[in-house]
């Protein structure tokens, strides 16, 4: 009896252990870390476009539609493999607002990139200091946002998309 | 007249000299301040890096961002806010004390009411 009472906060204690162990490491990859911004507001920006300085995108041009928002770079490979998925996109959801920012990247060496590679983009805004990205919580490209029509992140993708992904988790939401 | 002359002349030296201190005792302070708070901050492209001790251009950012943060008045606290609600706590290598942190911050204190609460049976058992 005695032994049954010494022994049972251990046990107690043994079952916490475990439990807040499968829980905290369950379908956790550390190098891909949610999104603080996930189910949140779309952050504040305001950018010019790659091609006219003076044609301005603001957080309210893309209210009440759903937008996907792609940061990419002429520097950035990864950014080349997910690039032809967007003209897909683009064909296949006429409705959605493609944007893409083109993060710390020269013109020159964007528009050169978006000539060879062609533009899916609705609009390319420029993050040259990339204080929009910041904003978005990107710490490497490319990453990808959906917001919804309420201004609501309801996806992000860090890396290059890929047709799985873009079948199972961003068609649905569409 | 010349006399009033050199006192203008030492008066405008010495704010100079003052002003000047405080501008570089500012900096070195503020430099002090970006380093002891990046060095709390995970740089998210490395492998267990701190911000301050990483070259990545994801910690150059941050840096920057904490350095005008830190000239513009904000206090750490605010800063740490700032890029927890943009990147999440994960960037932090200490978690905040909050709510969703509570258990985090609890369970040793838990554990060592276990483990009185063990030692405590023990010693009762053995006199016995």
């Amino acid at each position: 009896m005695n032994k049954i009472v010494i022994l049972t906060p251990l046990i107690i204690l043994l079952v916490i252990c475990i439990f807040s162990l499968t829980y905290l490491l369950s379908g956790k990859d550390p190098n891909k870390p949610p999104s603080a911004l996930l189910n949140k507001d779309v952050p504040i920006f305001e950018s010019s476009s790659l091609y006219n300085s003076k044609e301005i995108i603001r957080t309210i041009d893309i209210k009440n539609k759903k937008t996907l928002i792609n940061f990419f770079a002429s520097w950035c490979s990864p950014c080349k493999i997910e690039h032809p998925l967007f003209f897909e996109i683009s064909e296949k959801y006429p409705e959605l607002y493609l944007l893409g920012f083109n993060h710390k990247d020269p013109t020159s060496q964007a528009k050169k990139y978006l000539e060879d590679d062609g533009n899916p983009y609705d609009f390319v805004g420029v993050d040259a200091d990339g204080l929009i990205a910041l904003e978005f919580g990107v710490f490497g490209l490319p990453e990808t946002y959906l917001i919804n029509e309420n201004g609501k992140i309801v996806f992000k993708f860090m890396g290059p998309i890929t047709t799985d992904v873009l079948k199972n988790e961003i068609e649905p939401l569409l | 007249m010349k006399s009033s002359h050199f006192f203008r002349i030492l008066h405008m030296t010495i704010l100079s000299f003052m002003f000047v201190s405080f501008k570089i005792y500012a900096l070195e302070n503020t430099d002090e301040r970006v380093k002891n708070l990046t060095l709390e901050l995970r740089c998210m492209t490395c492998q267990n890096q701190s911000i301050y001790d990483s070259d990545a251009e994801f910690s150059n950012d941050i840096k920057k961002i904490v350095k005008q943060k830190l000239l513009e008045g904000k206090s750490e606290r605010d800063i740490k806010i700032f890029l927890v609600d943009r990147y999440g706590e994960y960037i932090l290598f200490r978690p905040l004390m909050n709510y969703n942190n509570i258990f985090l911050w609890s369970f040793p204190f838990i554990l060592l009411i276990f483990g009185l609460f063990f030692v405590l049976i023990k010693i009762k058992t053995k006199k016995v």
